[in-house]
């Protein structure tokens, strides 16, 4: 089977940056009014799914397979 | 109080839109339900995201769940393919386009067109949510 080559080649943080900015922006306009609100709300869960992404990695670390 | 949140929504919205219609037309296009509605910071700002992650997970090369089964796959794998398909095709055009013009990947062939797909997943998803929130803009369940 041939394997067509990506257009895009993220690093597994740049993925889990991206993918936690895009999540957390729609989440904050969802769920929030008002910009100062929206913002706070952001920053929170972006930090958080990177918090978690990271925390879950060291967890995993010790069973690489 | 929430007569005056209904007649808002209804002044608001273009004339003749139904709630129903406008989710769907933000299902089709990200964001489209609430710009229609002149919640336009809300309307860009899905549409950039969504659309962003969606084309993200297709150049990375996501695996695109197409409608129909493949043959032979036991009954645990056709319903995880299930659930691709539907989460995929919250995406709405995005997963038209890449259905149709064959954009994306028959499976996950490195780890990248998995990250792809959990990207296009997500797209999906996300998209299903605000066509939610349009509709109950729309029908005056929500500001």
């Amino acid at each position: 089977m041939r394997v067509k080559p990506s257009l895009v080649a993220l690093t597994h943080f740049q993925a889990m940056f991206l993918f936690a900015f895009f999540t957390s922006l729609v989440f904050a306009f969802l769920s929030k009014r008002g910009r100062g609100e929206r913002a706070k709300y952001f920053l929170w869960t972006f930090l958080l799914f990177l918090l978690v992404g990271v925390g879950l990695g060291w967890l995993m670390y010790p069973f690489p397979r | 109080m929430a007569e005056a949140s209904k007649a808002e929504a209804k002044a608001a919205a273009p004339v003749g839109a139904r709630p129903y219609v406008l989710a769907a037309l933000g299902w089709v296009v990200p964001g489209l339900g609430h710009l229609l509605q002149r919640k336009f910071d809300r309307g860009i700002v899905f549409l950039l995201s969504i659309g962003t992650m969606a084309t993200l997970g297709l150049a990375m090369g996501a695996k695109v769940y197409p409608p129909a089964l493949e043959r032979g796959q036991g009954l645990f794998v056709a319903v995880l393919h299930l659930l691709g398909f539907l989460g995929e095709l919250g995406a709405g055009m995005f997963y038209g386009a890449a259905w149709l013009a064959g954009w994306g990947e028959s499976y996950m062939s490195r780890a990248v067109g998995d990250y792809g797909t959990v990207f296009f997943l997500c797209a999906g998803l996300l998209n299903l949510l605000t066509a939610l929130d349009a509709y109950d803009i729309a029908a005056g369940k929500k500001e």
